[in-house]
């Protein structure tokens, strides 16, 4: 049965094509071209090329990148230089996300001072060295009046994070809450004040309290 | 003090040689009947000028969701983004100016957060590329704070997003394998600081707004121990990404 279908199907295909025969010699009219009168050439030769429109890319300069110097106060201590660098990503004109690494070198604790044989820190713990990550919002955005004829733009921020204190040869879990004001000199460059706090727990002078190491740090960043 | 002029005068360095990096800047023509500029990026700062219908204005970079511009004048400031949408190119083509990352099929996430490992506190950060919509790859590197131990951690691995059309809250399921290394903070050190693990996970993201998300994870690790037991600690961990 599907033997005899197919060989009607070919014998089909066959003649189909067999009638193309009977049309040679004939031009098919889709094929006629206009002729050009002949001896006068055309005015215009067409030659269109494509044109590719490259639109340039808006840069985005939503990173700020920089330094930072200032004096951290380690809970029993005292008040040492601290330095560091500091990166941010703003996500939107009020949030951002922020990064800190820093160090300073502590002092000596009032027991020393007074016994200074009794050692309470090695010199290699002495050194403080944190990073942390933060979330920071812009509580209060403006301007900065300087005289008659200049303004800056400023804001007061908020921080809040998490990190790591390595202090006496541990790392201790901190949470980091800090205010500070940025002060935008050009549109790329930013002053900043900070007040920041580094907590942690610690068992260091003989009894485990939370230690509250303060810092008042001055930075100066730039825009990317 | 020498250290703070260093890195001044590398920033100063760093800056000139991106400003000196030349390139070609968007002009666009104002079709509304007007384009409101402001001294600072943000909804707050004031007006300080008024471009008209059919002007052009150059934009410089963006910050946020606010875009430098200059007037044919020379004046600059700052345009709100919903305002520049609404700009064409001088061929008549709409401003392009990027569409927020779509947060179903975004492709990258970079966040950060706080968690609990084995009743320790832990500072994580992640990376994550997505695959597909439902499949991501994740790089996690975290640190955990014990009271006689800090472990590092990282691990690499694949998450898969049930349903991530679900914006507001979608559960997610992974696994993936890492190393961890082991500082003691007080003696006698443990018997090996170094570590493979592998983990399986279980999840739940969100969307908060524009590119912001947060993320909740439990895991349960396995660390290979030279011992007769594997340990086999969990993890919580919360946090919050920003993806692109």
């Amino acid at each position: 049965m599907e033997s005899r279908l197919s060989s009607v199907l070919l014998a089909a295909v066959a003649l189909l094509s067999g009638c193309s025969w009977f049309h040679r010699g004939e031009q098919a009219p889709a094929e006629v071209v206009a002729e050009e009168p002949q001896g006068e050439p055309s005015v215009v030769e067409p030659q269109v090329t494509r044109r590719d429109v490259k639109t340039p890319k808006i840069k985005a300069k939503d990173f700020e990148i920089g330094g930072y110097y200032g004096a951290l106060s380690i809970q029993d201590f005292g008040v040492n230089p601290v330095y560091g660098v500091r990166a941010a990503y703003h996500v939107t004109e009020d949030i951002f996300l922020e990064g800190f690494v820093g160090r300073s070198k502590a002092g000596t604790t009032s027991l020393e001072d007074v016994f200074p044989e009794i050692t309470v820190v090695s010199p290699s713990g002495r050194y403080f060295t944190y990073y942390d990550i933060d979330l920071g919002y812009n509580i209060l955005p403006g301007e900065i009046f300087l005289g008659r004829g200049r303004a800056f733009n400023s804001a007061l921020y908020a921080t809040f994070g998490v990190g790591d204190v390595h202090f006496a040869n541990q790392d201790h879990f901190a949470l980091n809450f800090g205010v500070g004001e940025r002060l935008l000199i050009t549109d790329w460059l930013a002053l900043h004040l900070d007040v920041r706090d580094h907590v942690f727990e610690t068992d260091l002078t003989g009894r485990t309290k939370n230690v509250d190491n303060i810092e008042a740090i001055f930075g100066l960043t730039a825009y990317y | 003090m020498r250290r703070l002029l260093a890195l001044l005068l590398l920033l100063q360095a760093l800056y000139v040689g991106t400003a000196q990096a030349k390139h070609a800047l968007v002009q666009l023509v104002v079709t509304q009947p007007y384009l409101e500029m402001r001294s600072g990026p943000g909804r707050g700062y004031p007006v300080v000028y008024v471009v008209e219908r059919d002007e052009i204005v150059t934009v410089l970079y963006s910050r946020t969701d606010w875009y430098r511009v200059r007037a044919a004048g020379g004046q600059e400031g700052w345009a709100r983004r919903a305002d520049l949408t609404r700009t064409e190119l001088t061929s008549g083509e709409p401003a392009p100016i990027p569409p927020y990352p779509d947060f179903v099929t975004h492709r990258w996430e970079l966040g950060a957060g706080y968690g609990v490992f084995n009743h320790e506190n832990l500072v994580t950060i992640w990376g994550d590329f997505g695959l597909t919509d439902s499949l991501d790859a994740e790089l996690v590197v975290q640190q955990a704070f014990g009271t006689i131990d800090n472990r590092y951690m990282t691990t690499l691995g694949l998450r898969h997003t049930f349903i991530p059309e679900w914006k507001w809250i979608s559960p997610t399921a992974g696994l993936g394998f890492g190393y961890q290394y082991v500082k003691d903070r007080e003696p006698p050190a443990a018997l090996q600081n170094s570590n493979q693990m592998a983990y399986v996970s279980l999840g739940v993201r969100g969307f908060i707004a524009q590119r912001f998300m947060w993320r909740a994870d439990w895991r349960k690790y396995v660390v290979f121990t030279n011992q007769n037991q594997n340990e086999e600690p969990d993890e919580w961990k919360v946090g919050l990404a920003v993806f692109f």
